[in-house]
């Protein structure tokens, strides 16, 4: 299977070029095109793997859809165009085994041999950030596809990194953290407008995105009219 | 005079802007507000183009009825469209056939292009994109933009583009409202819970330019942040 990444930055869509029998599993909602010789299968685990119902209300819970569509070439040399659904990049992140932790809805495409789970409770106190995210596990080999509000940077950290919670996208397990303020007092981090940030020590990669939704959502809210 | 447009797509594909240059004389038609900056020798006229019946047909298609003419005059002139939100723009050479574009992508056309609204029928009903199409005929150039970036897809097989996402394609592909292959025969929850509602099946030969995102998902995000009146 091949890919390739179009019109970036700002409103990238992803083509998949499918030999006859692959497959890949895609966000619901995420198609804009394909070939004829495609069929999709919608389900609530992630294709040969464990968990179903279970695991499927987990994912709904983590604020990625409780369904996932895969879709399968029954002819060969197949054409899939899938896009996130609101503005804003996509990256490619090759998995050799170990584990993903994803932003719940930056979750965009997988190949089969990942497994999508949201069993990792890590986050939850990211909850009491105030930034409503939740997140979803990826772990195993294959490629992994990632979406974004805004664009994505990546870093490999080694040492010690610091990002605010609402722009993590994704990182390696492999990285530990802890939530803490931006400044050293409290008021200090809420008047500067940082309010949590993580904090991540060690070795592995990072995915963050330059705008998030909420502060997009927080400008433009107040200026809608009332329902 | 010449029915070709001198032009210029700048800025793809988040920011596009038209650039189209015109000698003494030449006319360039568009939607209204469309127009962002031009020379000072391009002069407005608007008007109903085509008649009541065309404009009413313009009007079911999602654009208004009122269509901008600028000439340029004592000399030529320069004129500058952008589309009223973010996106693409795409030039298309009509040679006697007939693109169709889907609601509100109409932008701008040369002289020799008729603009009017195809009546669709249940097609249009089961689309969920409204029961009239837009219609570009005749012999000339026509500019018609996108939320998203615009692709353009050669068909000459069958394919299918979820009905959210098409912006324009040629007549000379045939096109059917349809369930995605698989999701067919699973009964009303499969499609239901696929999230990703009706494809247009195109068969023949010919062009389709689809758009890479769709305002709907967008307009249903932010809905989440209106405020909520206290009545």
């Amino acid at each position: 299977m091949r890919h390739q990444m179009l019109c970036q930055p700002a409103a990238t869509a992803l083509r998949f070029e499918l030999e006859q029998g692959e497959s890949i599993t895609c966000e619901v909602g995420a198609m804009i095109a394909m070939t004829t010789g495609l069929t999709v299968e919608t389900t609530s685990k992630s294709r040969g793997g464990s968990g179903g119902i279970i695991k499927g209300l987990k994912r709904m819970f983590s604020g990625e859809s409780f369904f996932l569509n895969h879709f399968t070439a029954q002819r060969p040399d197949q054409s899939l165009l899938i896009g996130p659904t609101l503005l804003g990049d996509c990256v490619h992140h090759s998995m050799r085994g170990g584990t993903m932790i994803v932003q719940g809805s930056s979750w965009l495409a997988s190949t089969p041999g990942i497994e999508i789970d949201t069993a990792w409770q890590g986050f939850s106190s990211a909850l009491f950030s105030g930034e409503s995210m939740f997140w979803v596990k990826c772990s195993g080999g294959g490629e992994l596809y990632l979406s974004s509000y805004g664009a994505i940077h990546s870093i490999e950290v080694d040492g010690d990194y610091t990002i605010d919670t609402g722009h993590i996208v994704a990182f390696e397990d492999t990285l530990k953290f802890n939530i803490g303020k931006a400044s050293r007092s409290l008021i200090g981090s809420f008047l500067g407008g940082e309010g949590l940030v993580c904090k991540f020590h060690g070795q592995g990669k990072l995915y963050y995105q330059s705008h998030t939704l909420p502060s997009l959502g927080a400008l433009l809210g107040p200026k809608l009219k009332a329902k | 005079m010449t029915s070709n447009l001198q032009h210029e797509i700048q800025m793809r594909p988040d920011f596009s802007m038209l650039k189209v240059s015109l000698e003494q004389g030449q006319k360039v038609h568009a939607e209204p507000s469309a127009m962002a900056a031009m020379t000072p020798n391009m002069k407005l006229k608007a008007g109903l183009k085509g008649g009541a019946l065309k404009s009413l047909g313009r009007l079911m298609g999602g654009e208004s009825m009122i269509v901008n003419t600028f000439t340029a005059e004592n000399g030529p002139g320069e004129i500058l469209f952008a589309p009223g939100h973010l996106g693409d723009t795409q030039h298309y050479r009509l040679t006697g056939g007939t693109l169709y574009l889907q609601r509100g992508a109409y932008m701008a056309n040369s002289d020799g292009v008729e603009i009017s609204g195809k009546w669709q029928g249940a097609k249009g009903f089961f689309s969920g994109e409204g029961l009239v199409l837009l219609k570009a005929s005749g012999v000339g150039d026509v500019f018609f933009n996108s939320y998203g970036a615009i692709l353009e897809v050669d068909v000459t097989d069958d394919y299918l583009v979820d009905t959210g996402y098409i912006v324009a394609f040629e007549d000379t592909l045939q096109y059917s409202v349809s369930v995605l292959p698989g999701l067919r025969g699973g009964g009303f929850k499969r499609l239901f819970f696929s999230g990703e509602g009706l494809v247009c099946r195109f068969a023949g030969q010919g062009k389709v330019w689809v758009q890479t995102r769709y305002v709907v998902p967008y307009l249903s995000w932010i809905d989440r942040f209106r405020p909520t009146s206290s009545k």
